[in-house]
Order: structure tokens, then C-alpha cells, then sequence
């Protein structure tokens, strides 16, 4: 079988839009670009205010998203070889290491009095900064490099993404903030009543010796001066001399602010204040109004101390709730989409939506069902474009051929719009009219294509949707605004359904889970492959890498008949997927595998395997643990690298790559075992693996093996 | 030459702001590398610098630590070169005329991995600091030149993949008369092509004879007909062959007919041959100059591939000694950008190092021998801390001032290395060059600092400035690898401190002399100061008898484990966040890892019981 690979489907939506000849990528004289609002750090805060008024009174929001990548490594592009469950593994994978770099927001609002839609294009640029330390998105993210390269070909403004781009904080990190914090807040209150406690600095070197002496002094002496009111004008005199000290009062109590010391000196000077001063107490204020202040603050009593205290740390608490409260940035315009509960338009949205869920809402659960559960709490209604256009036979039939691309979809059902209304629009009645408005300026033509922005891409599915909508007999002249639209009987088809694998036309039902086969009528055309058992498949590599996939075939098909195999696949140069007819046969294959490397010399080389199983780096396994590797978080280049990476080295630790360590195995011949049941060979394999990973270290000769194993033991 | 003399400037004190790097970016860079290497053929020293996308930074543990050793500190650097990316890379090849005069031509390389080849190289994807990002467009890198316009690379082994899988590798196969005795099929093959080749070169030769108009226009039009093709203006043929056998056949047959006919090997995709062209040609002449041409082509293309790599590739021919300010940073950088994928060991990336760049000097390693120097961080602050504390003249000359653009101030790192190498020569009155009968080559001095691999090597004993000596022997306290453990599963938040006086109280093994410091916020290190405590310490923990304070603080969760279990979490690549998930993680899968426990080189590292590593360090 040839290796057929198609790329990820939101890699080919760009590339489809890229290519689309509807959408040229030289702007036409720009006199009139596409009106679009961008938004940046500069103008994020008045933007949200002014995009809250719009999604408040829209009928639906359009969104669309572009990334730093797809895949990180190429074998977890998609295949048709991928079980939903896998797909979701990899959509998962791509959502937490890539980035968003660009968010496309835009509300479509029904103008009765227009009889058009009114839409609000906005780019959000975005970049996982870390405003304030350790509070923020995870610190590193992956570029794919071809995705860099494509967003380049569309202008893509690199330096306005990092310099300006707005960082977000999901709702699992803003709680996970606020809780630390607040029980930083409660041990450092109860430090307070056991001031001693603290650590002392050892005084290093002389410099520091006589800096604290100098301090004492000071100290001693602006609190002397504070008790005799006689001697008040020359200490002062001495204390206030100093810029360093700036006397001021603090809450009623006379304090020093101390300015321009090092956070060593100020260290000394804390602990100096600790142990030589009982009524003196050194303080670290952060107010919103001046910032991090430093304070010696005199207190008449205990109780008086403990009162000051409190009230400092609550301020302080203050502050920093504050600053956790500003780190949301971004997912403010996710909570205001959530809270509103409109109707989320995309197109072949899956990813985004995915992404969407790991940036702002949390960790992305593991099993798809989960997923979409939680997804459908957040945003009740979504619609995806694409499962519009092609699970409806009439929708099908407008767009002639079978490119779903959504540069392709726009021109094809929205052609004056994507033509920039100005160029003579003939107004035919079954064409939804848009006019764009921002900044309050409204305007109904303007030159075509325009970047490829996410605002931009995320107005074309708008406007798709509501030319699909209005194609299906929703009749915005009637239609109650008070009504929501997703409600809309005409709909219910087509809402909350999601593409979870394109290829084998899997739909998931975000509202309850189920999966939905895909009755359009296009998938039925497209079913050119033979259906996929997953349970009748291998997976082989370490194999020579010469070797082709026709190779494999022959290799294998020697010994099982040549019937035994359905295809084989190349999953990247270093591995393939082979499917045999029965599923006995995975067994069988496994079982011969393994006998055949027990087994020294002389039957080896002369088995038709041998060529297979040249190098003895050969590993086979069956699909769970396909899915398994999929589910790492680690992402090598190869598929090989990938395995030993996961820590499938069966190859190191065991003689048998194919892990069935029962004798009775060994003995019997292959033939006898065909009928072992796979969940035999999963058990028995989870349980050898258990075993080995025990064993090894009691056979250590280094110095620290008997620790170590029993320390792996008792960790166990 | 009076402008050079204007733009002489003496640097007395810092205003390196003045300075101007040539900037090279796709648009410039053949010229650039013209320049670059009389430039580096002319020079003493190469210095180098170079940013990447990443760098682990406190508090994560992946970052190198003071209680590294040579492996485990190569094993994260390792890790870092294959996960970030180079951004740009800064070259100044400098000359050193007198003792105190530099000639400098600093460049910066733009650099972008772009896939030119369509092939996934020279990377698939690479990881980003958003941090380190950030502060990189503070200081103004502009990114939108560096993706547009950045210069693309394939390191060598990626080289050898591509041209294996464009086919250009094969093209000049030699021909070797193969030992095996043909079989029937393989001579009526041979019998075959050999008839057809000949029926071929037959219309060529009777057309040849006759030069009149019609004829032309017959044979043009025979040659449409007949479908006949032409590779460079010379009549060819194409043979389908369908395996590495029969291209063997061919081309031994065509040995016989080696003055007028040059075969080529047409490969697929994969790097297999699917056909052989076979070119007629006039005389040998002409297939020679055939030939000449078709490398020269094939160079051209292979240059292309290379791209930035010509750099790399002209220091490395130059053998010129390279400095730069963190060595085993840099050069496992180097290493797995332009050269190949790192080895698992660092001595087997030490030995193929130096098979590149046969000196590579440290001058953060340099720095630290000149003890007071030891604070400094980077190399503006080294600069201006020894302009401000060191009388030590340096005259600098940068010919092509003029030529550069104003603003452009990127990649002045290497500039300032090689400053600062002269100023740190001058200070420590070691002369850079030694010339040898004509030759120059490396002071002795400076031979102690070339390929320092290792972080935290033992200092050197003999300092030339003697009031420094204390500063380091005193501070640094040399202990085996044996005596430390790793311990974990304390309460977060715990200070080294509190976790001290908790161990103190916990056991009376801790009555001996101990110390404790954080690794990261989870997992701290243990180091007993005496020889065989620490595995008394392991056995107490493993055994039955554990009992008071200590059993209670077991069962809440704490967990030992040896150095060793360290070292194996580096060289497995179990990298987690927190040191101590990669510690859980080594220990429940301890396969015994052969490779690992057959030798064990150099286990001894440095306790520096100074501020330097500090609380505030770890």
C-alpha cells in the first residue's frame, strides 16, 4: 500500500485558505483595507469594554484562532489509521504545547432596521508572558516551523505578538494563584506572632559587620530622638540627612521609609530591627498607590504592633489579589462569551475549541467524552461551519466540489460579500447582507481579502453561518431577537456537533457525549478506505530502515498466507501500522515475534521474519499501546526516538520484545497458542512489566543498588 | 584608509553602545560570507556568541547546579540544545597585533530554520522561553526580520539525509566491478540495453553526418516523434531500472563506452534509482567538462543546503581557536545545530568536538580564575567591573564601522568577548599569541582553559595572583558524589533551615556534620560531610528498625534515594518539572541500565560552601 498521508485538517484548512484564489495574498491597493480591529496591551482594556457592548447584543459570535503549530512531532499528524480516542490524544497534544498567537473575535448583530447583519471584526494579538513571577501560563510553548513560515507568507506581525501580545491566566491557574496566595497570607500571619523565629543572616564579611553597627546606631538613634522630645531637632538632623531615610507617618505611627538599599541590606537591617529593637518593627507595604515600600515603624505596644500587622497584611493581600485579578487579561473575552451563552460559530473548530479549553478554562481532560462534557458546561452552544456544509444534502449540492475550505466556502456562498460589497452587487434576495463596523464607523465595502488575520478568517465563518442559516429558511425578519438562535428548530441538527475525526467522519455530540456517525452524503462518497479493525493491528519499528512498507508485507505475508494482511502503513520512516484480517493473528504475529529472538541463530535466519527482525531492534505492539504513546507528553521526531523515549525499552530490559513473559509460552509451539484472547496478552503484559521493573535493581553491583531497589520499592 | 583612523576609539571606559555590528540576513549573505572568511583566514581568534529561544532558569532544576557532575551537567545541556532554538549567531574574528591592539570584524547572523528543503530540517519545531522571548524584544530583536528573513542551516548529518533523499549523493557512485558471476537473466539484460544504446547512438551518428535544413527539421521532428529527450543541449536516453542490480549491470557495461557516454542516475524520492539517463556526448573533453559542470552545479545546490552552516564549516577549516563565554552551552549548541544530534556521552561530544574546533577557550572559566570575577554574570557587567577596577588599556579597531547602519547593535556579544579576552590577557599578563619560528599558536596559559567542558571544574591551583588562591581553595569543598542524597516529600514551603533542625530532631545520624540546601521547591539535597554516613543514612530509611521522629516523617510522605539516581534521571532523559516526579519516576522504572553502572568517571564534584551557591543560588 502506498503511504498515504493527509495532513491535519486544520493544516489543510490554512493551506486551502492560503491557496484559495478567492483570496488574493497581495492586498489590492490598500485605499480601503478590510476594516478590522486590532488589539494589542495598548488597547486591550477600552477594546473589551466596547466588545462586551457588542457580544451582549449579538445574535452570534464568530471566533477563530491562529497557532504556533499543529503537530509537534510528524507522527501525530492525523492518519486514517487514528481511533477517535488517538485523535482526541493528538488534538490534545497539539492544544497543550502550541500557543495561540493570534484570538479572532466577532459578534454578528441582526440590524432590523438595516435588514442586514452588523459584524465587529477583532484580532486579539496574544503571547503567554508571565507579568509577575510564577503567576501565568506555563513558561515555555513550541513553534512548529512551517507554521511560523506560513503566518510570515500572511504578514504576520511577529514583534507586535511578543511585544504586545496579551497574556491570559486560565481559571485552573487564577484559582490555583488565589490559593497559594492565601495560604502564604495565613503562615505568614502566624509568622508574626513568632518574630524570633526567623533565621538569622551569619554576618559574612566585615563590609556587613559595619553596616549593621551603622544601622543600630541610626536606628537607636531616631527612636531616642522619638521618646526625648528634647533632643528631637538634632536627631532628626542626623536621620533626615540621609536620603536614604525619609521620615513620614505610617497609619499614625512614626516611621522611616528606607529607599535605595539592596535587598541584602535591607536583610541586615531586618534582622538588626529583630534583635536590637523591641519597638521597633520593620515592615514591607505594597500599596497600589506608591508600590513596594519598606518601613521602620515605631509601635507603643504589643497589642498596638499586632493590630498595625494585621492591617498591613490584609493590604498587601489586597494588592496582589489585584494583581492576579489583572493577569486574566485574555480570558476575560472567554468569560464574557461563556457568561453570555451565545451561539460560538467556527469553522472546523475542534482544535480551537480545544485550545480554547487549555489556555483559559484548564488542563485538558483525557478521555474525549470528558472533554466535550466540560466544553458544553462553558459554551452551550457551539456550531461548527463545516458540519453544516456537509452533513446538509442541500448545502452539499450548492458547494459544487467537495473543497470545504473556508476561503473556498466564502467565496462560493458569500461571493459579494467576499468580493467587498462596492464591486456592483447584485443584490440578489437570497444573499445575507454584512456590513462591518468598528471604531462606530460603518462601513459595507471594502477591498477584498484583506490579511489573514484571525478577525478576518473569523468574520468569514460568521458570514458563512448566516448565509447557511438563511439557505436553510431561518428568516432573520422574523426571528425574535429575545429568541436565542442556537435554539432554533432548524438548527437543532447541526448544534453542538463537532468533527472529531474528519477522516473517518466522526462526530461527537458536545451535550451529550455520544458519538454520531456522519450520515452526510459526502462521507458515504469518501469511504474509499477499508473500514479499520483496530483491535487486527500491529505496530512494528526498530526495523532496518531500508526496509519498505511492500517489504513488511512480504515479510509477514510468507508466514501468515497472503491473505493475512489488510495493508500496511507507514506512520513516519521509522514504523508502521499493519492490519491483518483476523484478529488472532495480532496474537500469533506477537507470540512467533517473540519465540523467534528467544530462540538463537540458526532458526532465525533462515525464518522469513529474519528480514523483519534484522538489527534485533524490531518492537511490535498492539494498538493499546500505540494509543499509550500517543497519550505521552513527550514529543521526539521519530517515531522510535518516541517509544524508547516513553519508556517502551523492552528491547534493554528483556530479551522478548513482545512482552509475555509466561514459560509456558515458550515451550508450546505457535501454533497451539492462536486462540489467546488479547486481554490475555495485555494482562500478562502489564503484569511482566511489574515484575521487571523490580527486578533489575536487586541485580545492581554498584555501590548504591541495594538502597536503591529498596527505595524503589518502598516507592512503589 | 583616514576614516579607519577617525573611527579609531580608544575604550577606556564602557561605550561599547558605540558600537556597530554588520547585520546578515538572507538579502546579504553570500557577500557577508565572502568577507567573513579572508576575514577569519587573516584572524587570531574567532569569538563567538550566540542566543537561543530557551534556558532552564531558577527554580527549575534543569538547569545547571553546583553539584553537577561533568555527565549530568552535559546531559541538560544536551537537552537544551535539542529542545531550543538559535535565533542568531554573532562571529568576530579578531587579529591581535601588539599586546594591546585588536582588530576586530564582528558579524551577526540572522538565522531561522526555515524548512527549505520541505523535508522537516533542520527543525520540525523548537521550544520558546516566553520569558526569555520577551525580554529579547525589550532589548529590541526584531522578529518579524529574523522569521522573514532569517538565514536557514542543515547541520552536517542533516546534510548526508538530504542529499541521500534529494538523490545528489548518488549521482557520482563509483563503479565497482562487482565479484559476483553474472546469471542468465543479468546478461540478457546487459544484451538487452546494450542493443538498445546502440540502436540509439546510431540515429545520432547518421544524423550527424548530414547538416542540411531539412534534415534538421527531420530529425526535430523524428525526435518529437520518437520522443527522444535532451539533458543540457546533449541528446540522453533514459533506462527504467528496477533495482540497485541493475544499475550495477549498466553501469559496468557502459565502462566499455566510458569516452562518449556519461550515465547519471535519476533517483526517487526515497533515495532509490528508478532510471539512469545516459548522456551522449562528442569527445572525453567535452564529458569531462560535462562532469565539471554538473558538480559544480551539485556544489551550488549543496551550498544552498548548507546555508549559515559556511560559517561554522570556515572556522572549522580555519582551525583557529574559538572563544566564547559559556563552552559547553555554546558547543552542544553548535554541536547539535551544525553538526550532528548529541551523543549520549560527554566524552564521545568532546572527541568529536574537537575534531571541529580543536580550542575552544572559555572566558567565563578564564574569568573565574581571576578570583574577584567570580560574580559576574554576563558579559556587559564583566566589562565594565574590570574597566572600573583594572587600568588595562585595549586599543580596539573595527574596519568596517562605516559600511554598518546605525542602530544596529545585535549580536555585540562576540565583539565584547574578544574585548574582553584582551583586557582579561593584559590583566593577567598572559600574551594571546606565542609565535613559534613564524607560527603562531596558543600562549601555555591559555591551553589550561580550552575545552573545559565541565562548568564547575576544580580551580586551578597555581593563580598567578596569589591574593585570589584563598578565595578559592577555601570555599570550595571537594566531596565524592557518595556522599550526598536527595530527599523529598517534605511540606512545600519548608525552608533548607526548618528542613535542618527537622532532620536534626528527627535521628541521632544527624548529630554528625550535615548540611541541607533546596534543589528546587520540592526536593532538597543532603550532603554528609563524612565518609559512609550518607549510606548509613539510606540503610536507616530502607530498614524495618526506622523508628521515632524520622519513621513519622516516612510515613508522611519523605523519601530518599543516592546520587546515582540523579545521575540516571540525566542520562535517561527523565526530565520532569519537579526534580522529585523525575526521581519517583527513575526509581519505579530502575531497569538495570548497563550502559549506566559499567563506568563511573568523575563522581567527584565541588561543594562550594560559599555565598555563591547559596540558599539564594539553589
Amino acid at each position: 500500500m502506498k503511504p498515504y498521508k493527509l495532513p491535519s485538517p486544520s493544516l489543510s484548512r490554512v493551506l486551502a485558505r492560503a491557496l484559495s484564489p478567492a483570496t488574493p495574498t497581495t492586498p489590492t491597493q490598500c485605499d480601503s483595507a478590510f476594516p478590522l480591529k486590532t488589539v494589542t496591551t495598548a488597547n486591550f482594556e477600552p477594546s473589551l469594554a466596547e466588545l462586551r457592548r457588542h457580544v451582549r447584543s449579538s445574535d452570534f459570535v464568530a471566533i477563530d484562532l491562529e497557532m504556533s503549530g499543529i503537530t509537534s512531532a510528524p507522527w501525530r499528524e492525523s492518519f486514517e489509521f487514528d481511533r477517535s480516542d488517538v485523535r482526541y490524544l493528538k488534538v490534545r497534544d497539539s492544544a497543550t504545547k502550541f500557543a495561540i498567537v493570534q484570538f479572532g473575535v466577532c459578534p454578528f448583530r441582526w440590524d432590523s432596521s438595516n435588514h442586514s447583519f452588523v459584524a465587529y471584526p477583532h484580532s486579539f494579538y496574544v503571547f503567554p508572558r508571565q507579568e509577575h513571577a510564577g503567576l501565568g501560563p506555563c513558561d515555555e510553548f513550541l513553534w512548529q516551523t512551517t507554521s511560523m513560515d506560513f503566518l510570515a507568507k500572511y504578514q504576520f506581525d511577529f514583534n507586535a505578538c511578543i511585544h504586545e501580545g496579551i497574556s491570559y491566566l486560565s481559571r485552573e491557574q487564577e484559582r490555583e494563584a488565589l490559593r497559594s496566595l492565601n495560604s502564604a497570607h495565613d503562615s505568614e500571619w502566624s509568622d508574626i506572632y513568632k518574630l524570633k523565629d526567623v533565621r538569622d543572616m551569619p554576618l559574612l564579611s566585615a563590609a556587613d559587620i559595619l553596616f549593621t553597627a551603622r544601622m543600630k546606631n541610626k536606628f537607636r538613634g531616631w527612636r531616642d530622638g522619638l521618646l526625648h522630645e528634647q533632643n528631637l531637632e538634632d536627631q532628626i538632623q542626623g536621620i533626615t540627612g540621609d536620603s536614604k531615610f525619609q521620615e513620614i507617618f505610617f497609619e499614625m505611627h512614626p516611621a522611616l521609609s528606607l529607599n535605595g538599599f539592596t535587598s541584602h541590606q535591607l536583610k541586615l537591617i531586618q534582622s538588626v530591627i529583630r534583635k536590637q529593637f523591641k519597638d521597633l518593627s520593620y515592615i514591607s507595604v505594597n500599596s497600589e498607590a506608591s508600590g513596594l515600600q519598606h518601613l521602620v515603624v515605631y509601635t507603643d505596644s504589643k497589642d498596638e504592633l499586632n493590630l498595625l500587622l494585621k492591617k498591613v497584611k490584609e493590604e498587601n493581600l489586597g494588592v496582589e489579589k489585584m494583581k492576579i485579578q489583572g493577569a486574566v487579561g485574555l480570558r476575560h473575552v472567554i468569560d464574557l462569551l461563556s457568561s453570555e451563552q451565545k451561539l460560538i460559530v467556527g469553522h472546523n473548530c475542534f482544535l480551537d475549541i480545544a485550545h480554547v479549553y487549555s489556555k483559559f478554562i484548564g488542563p485538558l481532560p483525557g478521555t474525549p467524552e470528558e472533554f466535550v462534557t466540560s466544553v458544553n458546561k462553558c459554551f452551550p452552544h457551539i456550531v461548527d461551519t463545516k458540519i453544516l456544509l456537509n452533513t446538509n444534502f442541500m448545502l452539499q449540492e450548492k458547494m459544487k466540489r467537495s473543497r470545504k475550505s473556508l476561503a473556498a466556502a466564502f467565496t462560493s456562498f458569500c461571493p459579494q460579500i467576499a468580493a467587498g460589497s462596492r464591486t456592483s452587487y447584485l443584490g440578489s434576495l437570497s444573499h445575507v447582507k454584512v456590513d462591518v463596523e468598528v471604531d462606530d464607523v460603518r462601513s459595507s465595502s471594502w477591498n477584498p481579502g484583506g490579511k489573514h488575520a484571525a478577525g478576518y478568517d473569523a468574520f468569514m465563518t460568521g458570514c458563512i453561518f448566516a448565509q447557511l442559516c438563511s439557505d436553510l429558511g431561518i428568516d432573520y425578519k422574523l426571528h425574535d431577537s429575545s429568541k436565542q438562535l442556537a435554539l432554533d428548530e432548524k438548527l437543532q441538527k447541526y448544534v453542538n456537533r463537532l468533527y472529531l475525526s474528519w477522516m473517518h467522519g466522526d462526530i461527537i455530540d458536545l451535550s451529550t457525549g455520544n458519538k454520531v456517525a456522519d450520515s452526510s452524503p459526502s462521507h458515504s462518497l469518501r469511504k474509499r478506505y477499508p473500514t479499520i479493525l483496530f483491535e487486527n493491528i500491529v505496530i512494528i519499528w526498530g526495523f532496518p530502515s531500508t526496509l519498505k512498507a511492500i517489504e513488511v508485507r512480504e515479510c509477514i505475508s510468507k508466514v501468515f498466507g497472503p491473505t493475512s494482511i489488510v495493508s500496511v502503513f507507514h506512520l513516519d520512516a521509522t514504523a508502521v501500522f499493519v492490519q491483518f484480517s483476523k484478529t488472532e493473528l495480532v496474537s500469533d504475529f506477537l507470540l512467533l515475534k517473540n519465540t523467534l529472538e528467544r530462540s538463537d541463530g540458526a532458526l532465525l535466519v533462515l525464518h522469513p521474519l529474519s528480514k523483519l527482525l534484522e538489527g534485533g531492534n524490531t518492537c511490535a505492539v498492539n494498538y493499546g499501546t500505540y494509543k499509550e504513546i500517543c497519550g505521552s507528553p513527550l514529543s521526539e521526531c521519530l517515531f522510535a526516538d518516541q517509544a524508547k523515549a516513553v519508556g517502551i525499552k523492552w528491547k534493554t530490559k528483556l530479551p522478548e520484545k513482545v512482552v509475555l513473559g509466561a514459560e509456558e509460552h515458550e515451550n508450546s509451539s505457535v501454533r497451539g497458542n492462536v486462540n489467546i484472547a488479547m486481554e490475555d496478552v495485555e494482562r500478562t503484559k502489564q503484569n511482566t512489566i511489574d515484575e521487571l521493573r523490580n527486578a533489575p535493581s536487586r541485580r545492581q553491583v554498584s555501590p548504591y543498588g541495594d538502597e536503591d531497589s529498596c527505595v524503589a520499592e518502598a516507592n512503589l | 584608509m583616514a576614516s579607519v583612523f577617525q573611527l579609531r576609539r580608544r575604550f577606556f571606559c564602557t561605550s561599547s553602545s558605540k558600537w556597530r555590528v554588520k547585520q546578515v540576513t538572507t538579502s546579504n549573505f553570500e557577500e557577508s560570507l565572502q568577507e567573513l572568511k579572508t576575514h577569519i583566514s587573516s584572524s587570531d581568534y574567532v569569538a563567538v556568541s550566540m542566543a537561543k529561544t530557551g534556558s532552564p532558569s531558577p527554580p527549575s532544576w534543569l538547569r545547571p547546579l553546583p553539584f553537577d557532575t561533568a555527565q549530568t551537567a552535559y546531559s541538560k545541556a544536551r537537552r537544551a540544545a535539542h529542545r531550543f532554538q538559535l535565533l542568531h549567531f554573532a562571529v568576530c574574528p579578531f587579529s591581535v597585533s601588539s599586546s594591546d591592539k585588536l582588530l576586530a570584524h564582528p558579524y551577526n547572523f540572522v538565522l531561522f530554520p526555515r524548512d527549505e528543503l520541505k523535508m522537516g530540517m533542520p527543525s520540525y519545531s523548537f521550544s520558546c522561553q516566553t520569558s526569555l522571548l520577551a525580554s529579547m524584544a525589550r532589548r529590541g530583536f526584531d522578529f518579524n526580520a529574523c522569521v522573514y528573513n532569517g538565514i536557514s542551516y542543515l547541520s552536517r548529518a542533516q546534510e548526508s539525509a538530504a542529499k541521500v533523499r534529494l538523490g545528489t549523493a548518488l549521482s557520482s557512485l563509483p563503479v565497482v566491478k562487482s565479484s559476483s558471476s553474472p546469471t542468465v537473466a543479468d546478461t540478457v539484460f546487459v544484451e538487452r540495453i546494450r542493443s538498445r544504446i546502440k540502436h540509439w547512438r546510431k540515429t545520432f551518428e547518421s544524423s550527424g553526418t548530414s547538416t542540411g535544413r531539412d534534415e534538421e527539421l527531420i530529425n526535430s521532428l523524428r525526435n518529437i516523434v520518437l520522443g527522444s529527450e535532451q539533458f543540457r543541449s546533449r541528446p540522453c536516453m533514459t533506462i527504467d531500472v528496477c533495482s540497485e542490480r541493475q544499475v550495477q549491470l549498466i553501469l559496468e557495461m557502459l565502462l566499455d563506452h566510458s569516452d562518449d557516454l556519461l550515465p547519471l542516475l535519476i533517483p526517487t524520492k526515497s533515495g532509490s534509482i528508478h532510471a539512469i539517463r545516459i548522456v551522449l556526448v562528442n569527445s572525453k573533453e567535452e564529458k569531462e567538462s560535462l562532469q565539471r559542470e554538473l558538480q559544480n552545479f551539485e556544489e551550488e545546490e549543496s551550498k544552498k543546503i548548507r546555508g549559515f552552516r559556511e560559517v561554522i564549516d570556515s572556522i572549522s577549516a580555519s582551525q583557529k581557536p574559538v572563544i566564547c563565554y559559556n563552552c559547553l552551552n555554546d558547543c552542544t549548541l553548535i554541536h547539535s545545530k551544525f553538526i550532528a544530534p548529541l551523543p549520549p556521552e560527554v566524552d564521545e561530544f568532546v572527541s568529536t568536538l574537537r575534531s571541529v574546533f580543536p580550542n575552544v577557550l572559555d572566558i567565563n572559566y578564564l574569568m573565574r580564575k581571576h578570583g574577584t570575577m567570580r560574580k559576574m554574570t554576563n558579559i556587559p557587567s564583566a566589562i565594565s567591573y574590570l574597566n572600573s577596577n583594572f587600568f588595562a588599556p585595549v586599543d580596539l579597531e573595527i574596519p568596517d564601522q562605516a559600511t554598518v547602519k546605525e542602530g544596529k547593535i545585535h549580536g555585540l556579544n562576540a565583539l565584547r568577548l574578544g574585548y574582553l579576552f584582551m583586557k582579561l590577557c593584559s590583566i593577567l599578563k598572559i600574551s594571546p599569541n606565542v609565535t613559534d619560528s613564524g607560527n603562531k599558536h596558543l600562549a601555555p596559559e591559555l591551553e589550561d582553559f580550552t575545552n573545559v567542558f565541565h562548568p564547575r571544574s576544580p580551580p586551578i591551583q597555581d593563580s598567578s595572583n596569589a591574593a585570589d588562591v584563598g578565595v578559592w581553595t577555601n570555599n570550595a569543598r571537594k566531596i565524592s558524589c557518595e556522599h550526598l542524597v536527595f530527599l523529598w516529600g517534605f511540606n512545600l514551603g519548608m525552608t533548607a533551615g526548618m528542613l535542618k533542625s527537622l532532620l536534626r530532631s528527627s535521628h541521632n545520624i544527624f548529630s554528625r556534620e550535615f548540611d541541607v540546601k533546596l534543589v528546587d521547591k520540592s526536593c532538597a539535597i543532603v550532603v554528609f560531610w563524612q565518609p559512609g554516613v550518607s549510606e548509613q543514612f539510606l540503610d536507616i530509611m530502607n530498614s524495618e528498625e526506622i523508628s521515632g521522629d524520622l519513621k513519622e516523617l516516612v510515613s508522611e510522605g519523605l523519601r530518599v534515594t543516592s546520587y546515582e539516581t540523579y545521575d540516571r534521571i540525566c542520562r535517561l532523559g527523565l526530565w520532569e518539572m519537579d526534580l522529585r516526579e523525575s526521581l519517583e519516576r527513575a526509581l519505579e522504572s530502575s531497569y538495570c541500565d548497563k550502559e549506566g553502572n559499567c563506568e563511573r568517571k568523575s563522581s567527584e564534584i565541588h561543594w562550594y560552601n560559599d555565598n555563591v551557591i547559596n540558599l539564594d543560588d539553589l
